[in-house]
């Protein structure tokens, strides 16, 4: 766009304006009138034509001069206007033969801070496209860059087609406008479309090894320094083309090709490493510059292709940070690859759980949602959604998903309808109630895994939706079970239920912690939030784990019985056994929290709202309305009155001595956990320090004073360490 | 072309809001005092020369006086104090702007 040579040499009157040929103008000069005529006005009025533009319509105006609104200010800083490429090799500026290896390393890096700039959720206007070679790629001599500059489009189009798919991204996470480049096959700009120029995956790859072969001849050739500065530009072109393969696999999921997504990105780390330890060598940013690299980069080129409220102007990352990023997300992408061995939808589900935790950035979080389903969770929800619109009696695509989630159910509760040569199957109605309702579980459930791609702050809300869709699947549970009941002839056994049961449990703990994590709820808000988790929440889902195991125990007991005697008692182990332990450990630190709370506020350590501004009751509410699905029933405010009524009059020593007890009955379970992980000696740190401020409390240690205690995260996201200050 | 209320004032006495009123909802053409041009409808003003224009484009003017692609910017408000000139176009009739809920 912004190289296309037609524009227009005016001839000095604004009469002539090529944009609309067909409109002309004959301006008349009104400036010494139009200032005479305002004086008439009075402060603060308003001229305008009151029936179709008011005070309303001008606060949308945007406000020119202002650098913060204006983002075309930036262009017209008394700068030389930005040379695009053709005139910047026409003046000499840009190289495009002859370049210094440490050149082509500088661009290169460069590039890469562009792209990390990119992906952290700036325009691809702003970042990546400021590269004037990334123009004309074709019209580059030097065969290294060119191969490079090819294969950044077909990266580009790569990244941009992965996390389209996944469809976990929000605006402030990615930009995914391409503003008039054609990224992908035909890696050119503007209108014209030449299909000579067309590059194939194949072609992209070919011409990388190609690139990397000469330039590891050159560097055996070479005397010492030289070698390694060609050594340096062959791990780079190595670590294009491993990434691109592996992210191609990634996002494809083609696995004819032979290669190993595992192998490859071993590669690109082995790679990373040569490239940042010769990160130096490249020509490095003129201090105090915008642009990322002294040759190559225009950072104000597509300024004017922005739309009018862009906001900002992009600093692009800093190079030894953004190499830092790409080898960080390279170890990211290696980690998402376990997923495809996870083949228990509840180990998945953990894993996608304990991956957004640590705050992936988006292209790997992306990588992960294609890694787990193909296409994606988002397109498996959207086609099972469409699937159930769709005219009745028609027979049901038949969806991978549908399957694991099979598995799931059997793995989890063992129903007999889902047992191969049970009875119960042979009505063709109980059947079909099976197979309808794992259909319909779909989508809730694909969205689940959706829901956990999305960045941390954006979940809370998608995961109070994805409630009310829980709620739907409760109740054809219930009736399923029923009818399977019925038609086996047993006492009711709620296994599909359990089963939906624990999930929503799932949801609804994610959902309140959320707040924690996200700082949603004030100080004086605690002591409910917490009480809600220990008291319910917690319980409910070492429950429902426990009914789990024994409906699962009773389905293995049935069939054993029919097999008398073949393989005997096959001992079965408890799979659940340290999930139950880690939900015995929360509601105990839940309950610490929630007796220290109560205690803190009988003691009048918190500062509470004035009565005439707030509502407990209206908070409460507010609090826990996602919740109001069908099985657990919500716990309501009257409710939650009535049941801590006693308390109110509570020695605070006795319930400090009781938050205590929590908390050490919650370290000496973590401690029977002989593989700790990194979320378990959080834990432990946690409730270690809070049962010795505790203890201190209850010895009346600061007992008068009213000074509000601290509760401080950055130990664990959702379980603070009391302080007392 | 005039509102109701503008037919019972006294014609004869044309104060500036009068002539200002006229100018609504034709083309302006505004310099700033960067270099940047700004054509658009002319929708509002105060005392303090803060203009209002809409289905505004921006023009950026070279040295050589050689006039570039516009980029469409909408509805903006020009600060008084930003202002070098102003012309009116006075070959199209005055198009009513609607604003766009």
């Amino acid at each position: 766009m912004g190289d296309n040579d037609d524009y227009y040499d005016g001839d000095g009157t604004m009469e002539s304006l090529a944009t609309s040929p067909e409109v002309t103008y004959n301006w008349v000069d009104i400036t010494s009138d139009f200032f005479k005529h305002i004086q008439d006005l009075q402060l603060g009025e308003l001229l305008h034509d009151g029936h179709l533009f008011g005070l309303f319509e001008a606060m949308s105006a945007i406000e020119m001069m202002d650098p913060k609104m204006d983002a075309g200010m930036l262009c017209n800083r008394g700068n030389p206007k930005p040379l695009n490429f053709q005139q910047a090799v026409a003046a000499g500026k840009l190289k495009i033969d002859d370049l210094d290896p440490s050149e082509l390393i500088g661009i290169i890096d460069a590039t890469k801070a562009c792209i990390v700039s990119w992906l952290e959720g700036h325009s691809l206007a702003q970042t990546v496209f400021t590269n004037l070679y990334l123009h004309q790629p074709h019209n580059i001599t030097n065969k290294t860059l060119k191969a490079y500059c090819i294969a950044i489009y077909k990266l580009l189009d790569c990244i941009r087609d992965c996390i389209n798919k996944a469809q976990v991204f929000e605006e402030e996470d990615f930009q995914p406008m391409g503003y008039g480049y054609r990224l992908g096959s035909n890696p050119q700009t503007g209108n014209t479309y030449d299909a000579n120029l067309e590059v194939t995956e194949q072609k992209c790859i070919a011409m990388l090894r190609e690139q990397e072969e000469e330039l590891n001849k050159k560097a055996r050739s070479g005397e010492d320094e030289a070698n390694i500065l060609w050594s340096a530009l062959a791990a780079r072109i190595r670590f294009t083309r491993m990434f691109y393969q592996a992210l191609l696999l990634i996002t494809k999921r083609d696995s004819q090709s032979g290669v190993d997504c595992v192998a490859l990105l071993n590669g690109c780390t082995e790679m990373m490493k040569v490239i940042i330890k010769t990160a130096g060598k490249g020509t490095q940013p003129v201090e105090n510059s915008d642009s990322p690299n002294p040759m190559g980069f225009e950072p104000m080129i597509n300024q004017r292709l922005l739309p009018p409220t862009f906001p900002r102007y992009t600093r692009i990352k800093p190079r030894a940070e953004a190499l830092q990023y790409f080898d960080e997300l390279v170890t990211r992408l290696r980690h998402a690859w376990k997923i495809t061995s996870c083949t228990n939808f509840h180990t998945a589900l953990d894993f996608f759980m304990e991956f957004s935790r640590q705050r992936a950035c988006i292209l790997s979080r992306s990588a992960l949602q294609l890694l787990y389903l193909s296409p994606s969770p988002a397109t498996t929800a959207s086609m099972a959604q469409s699937a159930m619109n769709g005219p009745v009696g028609q027979p049901r695509p038949q969806h991978a998903f549908v399957e694991i989630l099979r598995e799931s159910v059997k793995s989890f509760v063992n129903p007999p309808a889902l047992t191969a040569k049970s009875p119960v199957l042979s009505t063709p109605q109980a059947r079909e109630f099976v197979e309808n309702f794992l259909a319909r579980c779909v989508r809730p459930f694909a969205v689940l895994l959706q829901v956990c791609g999305h960045n941390r702050a954006r979940q809370r809300d998608k995961l109070a939706l994805l409630l009310d869709e829980f709620a739907a699947l409760q109740e054809e549970a219930e009736s399923v079970d029923a009818v399977l009941s019925g038609a086996a002839g047993t006492g009711p056994r709620a296994c599909f239920g359990t089963w939906i049961l624990y999930h929503v449990l799932r949801v609804m703990i994610a959902y309140l912690l959320s707040g924690l994590e996200l700082e949603l709820y004030s100080v004086h808000e605690y002591h409910y939030i917490f009480w809600y988790l220990y008291e319910f929440l917690y319980g409910w889902l070492v429950s429902a784990l426990g009914r789990a195991e024994t409906l699962a125990g009773e389905g293995a007991k049935c069939r054993d019985a029919k097999r008398a005697g073949a393989k005997k008692q096959k001992k079965r182990t408890r799979p659940y056994a340290r999930e139950g332990l880690m939900c015995q450990v929360m509601q105990n630190m839940c309950g610490g929290y929630y007796k220290a709370l109560v205690a803190f506020k009988l003691q009048g350590k918190i500062r509470q709202p004035q009565s005439e501004f707030d509502n407990e009751a209206v908070r409460y509410k507010h609090r826990f309305a996602p919740l109001s699905v069908l099985t657990p029933p919500q716990v309501h405010y009257h409710e939650f009155c009535e049941m801590t009524q006693p308390l109110q009059y509570e020695n605070p020593v006795i319930l400090y001595l009781g938050g205590c007890k929590h908390f050490q009955q919650a370290r000496s379970l973590l401690e029977t956990i002989t593989t700790p992980d990194q979320e378990v000696s959080d834990l432990l740190k946690v409730a270690k320090t809070n049962f010795v401020v505790l203890k201190l409390l209850a010895g009346g240690h600061k007992r008068d004073s009213t000074t509000p205690p601290e509760f401080d995260f950055s130990a664990h996201r959702h379980f603070p360490i009391i302080k007392l200050v | 072309m005039e509102s109701p209320e503008d037919l019972t004032k006294d014609v004869e006495v044309e104060d500036g809001k009068t002539k200002l009123r006229k100018w609504l909802n034709m083309n302006f053409r505004i310099e700033m005092t960067d270099g940047r041009v700004l054509i658009g409808v002319f929708l509002c003003t105060d005392r303090d020369a803060n203009v209002i224009l809409g289905a505004c484009s921006e023009y950026l003017k070279g040295s050589e006086g050689e006039a570039e692609e516009p980029r469409v910017l909408g509805l903006v408000m020009v600060p008084g104090r930003h202002i070098v000139s102003i012309q009116i176009d006075d070959t199209t009739p005055p198009q009513k702007y609607y604003y766009d809920e």
